[in-house]
């Protein structure tokens, strides 16, 4: 029979020669064409962010817990944020120990220079009331900055990536658990700078932000640095969607 | 001939096609995620996964759609269908990695059941470029999974032939969801137009194939509306007009028959497979039988019944040779109806 009157039976062991050898060069073609896809998809993502979180890797921590409104534990002159497992915060592990030394194991999170602790619950041991006052604060100023609400846990490294609109749910959720929120900008030197997002009065404003996560904002406030963390304070009510 | 037909359950040209398929899917994945933490060290390894099953299953889903409009055009790809409903249930199985794999990593360990987060956690329903787009994703993700929960024969007969291609239809509303869904989701934040390019040229592709298959039957449709004469006969062609063996398909007030040519007779029974609407009129005498393209089921010519054991049934048509012409009554007889075959 001439080649394009063969008929293929799928349930006939063996496919007519013609069929057979155009089946096999479709087939041939396909995979070649799949792993083209997948290799310009793996070289068109974007860079993932240098941040870290050292999954596994159970450290101690000390030095004196600064528990409001962004729990703390200051160590020297740096301060880690504290978060507790999943997506919560850790208010509740370090209630009534502000200005205390303590002891905790945890696992490091960090990105640029930023640190955070994930705490294992239960871990915080009281070791003392501390003899120094931990907390001056110095006051920056207002200023209008344009960046994103991110939460800080995910953002420093628990995730990758781990901010802008994919990470919006996420994010959101997060905040919604305790994770602080953190407003990233970036200053004149392009550099990215985190800054602790507090209301106008300085507390914490984890509810009144979460429709505002991971989009372009411009948030006019009062910036403050205590130790080496900086705070935003601003009325949520007063923050500006970016197009 | 029964024995060939009573086989449609596992067979080497299944298998064969399995195993082709689970191997590149093998390779996509392995290049993904391999090269992928090679190439980006600090990714981690739950995105390269939520990112390397995603991706896989839109290409599989992209395939899957090109394959019916590419037969249409080419039957000599055939082989390529066949086993196409494990190919579907393979690619719901990728949406499905990828859709859990998403909901544990973003939505789990919350104050919020992960599925309600999905829906609430971004509030932004007014806005385009800060749409939810993970809902489009559950949504889509439960349409493959209700494909691929029916996807096997017994639903197909108890669901009934239409409403199971209704139901199989909705594979076009999840493809349009998925691609909202990256569009905006990940396309806003990724800024490569590589990515935008290849995922508008998989549309091109999925859309144009359905476009030129269908405007190809259009034409066949449209060319063959013959007039009907005074007894109710419709002369559709000349008897060496059809191959033997073969049949001419032509359209009669709307409805498409299958006229074949064998034995030194003619016959004419409804175009559409009763097993998924396969095209008969492409399909070939085999053993005596009319054997669909598709799958292969068979059907006597002369009444459109399956041999026994099997029980499915096509309508039949009044046919006769005239001359040298093939005229057909239009009026179809009840499924599985014999009709005495014109001779020649
Ligand atoms: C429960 C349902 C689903 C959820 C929660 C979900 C969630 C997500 C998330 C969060 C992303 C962004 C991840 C990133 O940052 O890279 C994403 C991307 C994507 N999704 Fe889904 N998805 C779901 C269903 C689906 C389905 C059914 C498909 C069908 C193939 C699909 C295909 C994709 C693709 C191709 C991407 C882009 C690649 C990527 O970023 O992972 N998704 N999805
Ligand atoms: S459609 Fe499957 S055999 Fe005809």
């Amino acid at each position: 029979m001439p080649n394009n009157h063969e008929f293929y039976v799928g349930y006939l062991p063996k496919a007519p020669s013609g069929i057979a050898a155009l089946a096999k060069r479709s087939v041939i073609g396909l995979v070649l064409l799949t792993m083209a896809v997948a290799l310009v998809l793996v070289f068109g993502q974007q860079r993932f962010a240098v941040s870290f979180f050292e999954f596994g890797k159970v450290q101690e921590f000390q030095g004196v817990v600064r528990e409001w409104p962004i729990p703390l534990l200051i160590s020297g002159s740096t301060g880690m944020a504290l978060v507790a497992e999943g997506k919560h915060g850790a208010s509740s592990l370090v209630a009534g120990l502000e200005g205390h030394s303590v002891k905790l194991s945890g696992t490091l999170i960090h990105r640029d220079g930023s640190e955070m602790i994930e705490v294992i619950e239960g871990s915080v041991q009281f070791l003392g009331k501390a003899d120094r006052e931990v907390s001056t604060i110095e006051d920056l100023g207002t200023h209008s900055l344009a960046g994103e609400i991110v939460d800080s846990k995910c953002y420093l490294g628990v995730m990758n990536p781990g901010h802008t609109k994919p990470h919006r749910e996420c994010a959101s959720l997060c905040i919604r658990g305790g994770i602080p929120p953190m407003f990233v900008v970036r200053d004149k030197s392009n550099r990215r700078v985190n800054l602790w997002l507090l209301s106008e009065k300085g507390e914490p404003v984890n509810q009144q932000v979460l429709d505002f996560v991971s989009e372009p904002l411009e948030i006019t406030g009062q910036v403050s640095r205590i130790s080496d963390q900086l705070y935003f304070r601003a009325a949520p009510a007063t923050y500006k969607r970016l197009p | 001939m029964s024995q060939a037909y009573a086989s449609v359950g596992w067979n080497r040209q299944k298998k064969l096609y399995d195993l082709v398929m689970l191997a590149s899917v093998s390779v996509y994945l392995a290049l993904f995620v391999g090269i992928g933490a090679i190439v980006h060290p600090n990714a981690t390894v739950e995105t390269l996964l939520i990112r390397g099953f995603g991706t896989g299953a839109l290409l599989m889903l992209h395939v899957i759609l090109s394959i019916g409009p590419l037969c249409r055009l080419a039957p000599r790809l055939l082989p390529l269908l066949y086993n196409r409903r494990h190919f579907g249930v393979a690619m719901f199985l990728m949406a499905l990695a990828h859709g859990a794999f998403s909901l544990v990593q973003f939505h789990a360990l919350g104050d919020l059941n992960p599925l309600v987060s999905v829906l609430v956690s971004n509030t932004r329903y007014d806005s385009l470029s800060n749409f939810p787009f993970q809902p489009l994703g559950l949504i889509a993700l439960l349409i493959l999974f209700l494909m691929a929960a029916t996807s096997h024969d017994f639903w197909l007969a108890n669901l009934t032939a239409p409403v199971w291609k209704r139901l199989h239809m909705l594979v076009y509303v999840a493809y349009g969801l998925i691609v909202a869904h990256v569009v905006l989701g990940v396309l806003q934040a990724e800024t490569n137009r590589l990515l935008v390019m290849i995922l508008g040229t998989g549309m091109v592709v999925v859309l144009g194939l359905h476009l030129i298959a269908g405007w190809r039957e259009r034409k066949l449709d449209g060319t063959a509306d013959l007039p009907i004469s005074a007894n109710g006969f419709v002369d559709v062609c000349g008897v060496e007009d059809i191959e033997a063996n073969c049949a001419k398909v032509v359209t009669l007030t709307g409805e498409r028959v299958a006229v074949f040519k064998y034995d030194g007779k003619v016959s004419a029974l409804s175009n559409v497979c009763q097993h998924q609407n396969g095209p008969l009129g492409e399909g070939r005498i085999i053993d005596g039988c009319v054997t669909c393209p598709w799958h292969g089921y068979q059907y006597l010519p002369d009444s459109g019944a399956s041999p026994p054991p099997f029980a499915e049934k096509v309508p039949t048509f009044n046919v006769k040779v005239v001359n040298g012409r093939v005229l057909i009554d239009p009026k179809p007889n009840a499924p599985g109806t014999r009709i005495e075959p014109a001779k020649i």
